[in-house]
């Protein structure tokens, strides 16, 4: 009798013991998943990771939402102070004044021939670069590379004096061929990064490729472009995207070189401004051009100047984010 | 003898030929790199110690010596005090964007719905950061963060350090967005990095028992050093053509004025030439250095 009693009091205990284990295992896997395994995975830290994001994401975007907004309100929208983020009726003469001030049609086709053909050449030429640098052999390779590097570094301010002069003594000035020039000798802009990824592409290709081609008796120009320049289509579009970019917002070396005759949209913006603070001389205030009247105007002429990219960048964002990690640039 | 002589010889031819290829391929670069790079480096010193007028027949040079450099330094002596209000900046907005682009990797990189989301809102300034636009953004006053006003930052900083260094700093907090709109790349760049460490490593710690804290600091920030490094030059780098840069619009300037000309705006771009590539050389050695003391402990 007493061991039966023993036996149900152990069971019992061992019943009650269950339940709780069985409860607190509960209570511990909400604890898992709000708290996570340690905090960092639970989702209490990723709802707090989210809501600092988009804090910053928010003031990170501002001005952008600030311009969308002040080119679409009329005068009397700036003006009011009650008028917020929101304008009363959107108000699309800014962007009509803009058009025509811009003289949208004619300086959207330049800058596009400027900023496609260029970013051609570039690939053309950087993809060559960084091919040699990773696969032929021959003496002086790594000065080279030592080389295409220095150039990274040098600021644009050191060179613009002589290149000006140069450009000046062959009549290239105000041509697009101070752009298309050095692209094709792998000198346009951020040449050398492009050169950079190309070669980190081309180094991480298998060899057993080209030698099968040598083999077979193709030269290396055909191996070139039958083979490889096909497998670095990934790397080519990621260059073009960011050349093509770099193109269209370059200002610096077009203010110098292409100000006249044939400018692109960044220029133009300038010429517009200056236009429109021409207009109202009288108002002019000595910290700059901040007058209500033509900010409008401004704001929507420098949207219409990245609403192209902006769309580019919609379509092809995938190989924006991932292709500096596609292509290897960080080793 | 003769026969080695000929198989020497064509070996010779072979290699030749193997070589021969490698420089056609890099000759476009080379032809590049000596009419654009070279050729313009060495006309800008040669410029930078004459005085060049314009004539009818072409550029007059006549030899200064150092006078533009001497004019530049003591004579006007705007151009240092840009410098070095410049230079200051610079050297907040690198930790600046190494900081904030860190941060926003790190968050990056965990897994939460909407990642990919963040990642091209965090991107996005790179596509439109066009100089004319960015200008007009902060004539704006579109660039500044909205607490400066309310908590009288300005006189603040006023107080706490002398006028040159004050003004860098309310210069450089009047545009932190637009500065920190400069981190696209470099956030890709870290996480991209982060993707380098094993993942090996971190189940090891933490099987050891580490916290998340502590394998933070034992093991990615230390593996991370490498890429500030070159975040750093990037960032350098950027700020050549960064559109508040005043270098560019000085330089720009004294070409086409009648008492300066070419040969003194070539004097001041060697000389900020030289200060970027002593920043460079700082900030590289910094890296280095921390990553191998990183590796010796």
């Amino acid at each position: 009798m007493k061991t039966e009693k023993a036996v149900q009091h152990t069971l019992r205990q061992l019943r009650a013991e269950m339940t709780s284990t069985l409860y607190s295992r509960r209570t511990q896997k909400i604890k898992k998943h709000v708290l996570g395994q340690n905090f960092i995975d639970g989702w209490l830290a990723k709802i707090g990771m989210l809501l600092l994001l988009t804090i910053i994401a928010f003031l990170y975007l501002k001005p952008m939402i600030y311009m969308i907004s002040t080119s679409l309100k009329s005068l009397e929208d700036l003006i009011d102070p009650v008028v917020g983020f929101i304008p009363r009726s959107a108000n699309w003469q800014n962007f009509a004044d803009a058009w025509r001030g811009l003289v949208y049609p004619e300086a959207f086709g330049d800058t596009l021939l400027l900023a496609s053909i260029g970013s051609i050449l570039q690939v053309a030429s950087c993809s060559l670069t960084g091919y040699a640098l990773a696969r032929l052999q021959f003496p002086g390779k790594n000065l080279i590379f030592f080389f295409v590097i220095v150039t990274f570094l040098i600021p644009p301010q050191l060179t613009i004096v002589p290149l000006y002069q140069i450009y000046h003594e062959l009549q290239l000035l105000n041509t697009p061929y101070v752009i298309f020039i050095p692209a094709a000798l792998s000198q346009g802009v951020r040449g050398a990064l492009f050169i950079i990824i190309f070669r980190q592409f081309f180094l991480s290709q298998p060899k057993a490729l080209e030698e099968a081609a040598k083999i077979d008796g193709a030269s290396i120009f055909r191996l070139y472009i039958r083979i490889m320049l096909p497998l670095a289509g990934a790397a080519c579009l990621v260059v073009f995207l960011f050349s093509f970019i770099w193109y269209w917002n370059m200002y610096y070396e077009a203010t110098l070189f292409l100000s006249k005759d044939f400018s692109p949209l960044s220029i133009r913006l300038q010429s517009f401004e200056a236009m429109l603070i021409g207009n109202q001389a009288l108002n002019f205030s000595p910290e700059g051009p901040s007058d209500p009247v033509s900010e409008g105007p401004r704001m929507a002429a420098a949207f219409m100047i990245i609403l192209p990219p902006l769309i580019v960048y919609m379509f092809a964002q995938r190989w924006f984010t991932e292709g500096i990690e596609r292509t290897g640039m960080v080793e | 003898m003769n026969e080695s002589w000929e198989r020497s010889k064509g070996y010779l031819l072979f290699k030749w030929k193997e070589y021969g290829v490698g420089y056609l391929f890099v000759l476009p670069w080379m032809i590049g790199f000596a009419a654009f790079v070279a050729f313009p480096i060495g006309w800008s010193l040669y410029n930078s110690f004459h005085k060049i007028g314009i004539t009818a027949e072409g550029f007059q040079y006549t030899w200064v010596g150092l006078d533009n450099y001497r004019r530049m330094l003591f004579e006007n002596n705007a151009y240092p005090i840009m410098l070095v209000q410049y230079f200051m900046e610079t050297i907040m907005i690198i930790p600046l964007i190494l900081i904030f682009s860190f941060l926003v990797a790190l968050l990056l990189n965990q897994k939460f719905p909407g990642r990919m989301l963040m990642r091209t809102v965090f991107f996005l300034p790179v596509i439109f950061a066009t100089g004319q636009v960015i200008t007009e953004l902060f004539v704006q006053g579109a660039g500044e963060l909205p607490f400066l006003e309310d908590y009288n930052i300005e006189q603040l900083s006023e107080q706490l350090f002398n006028e040159t260094v004050g003004t860098a700093v309310i210069n450089v907090l009047g545009k932190a967005v637009i500065i920190l709109w400069y981190s696209g790349v470099q956030i890709l760049i870290f996480i991209a990095g982060f993707q380098t460490i094993p993942k090996t490593l971190y189940e090891a710690i933490r099987v050891d028992g580490a916290s998340p804290w502590e394998s933070f600091w034992k093991i990615t920030f230390p593996g991370m050093i490498p890429f500030m490094g070159l975040n750093a030059v990037y960032t350098i780098v950027d700020m050549f053509t960064f559109p508040f840069n005043p270098i560019l619009e000085a330089v720009s300037r004294n070409m086409f004025a009648p008492t300066t000309g070419y040969g003194y705006a070539s004097a001041m771009a060697w000389l900020y030439f030289l200060l970027v590539l002593v920043l460079i050389g700082i900030s590289l050695g910094i890296s280095f250095r921390a990553a191998k003391g990183g590796g010796r402990s």
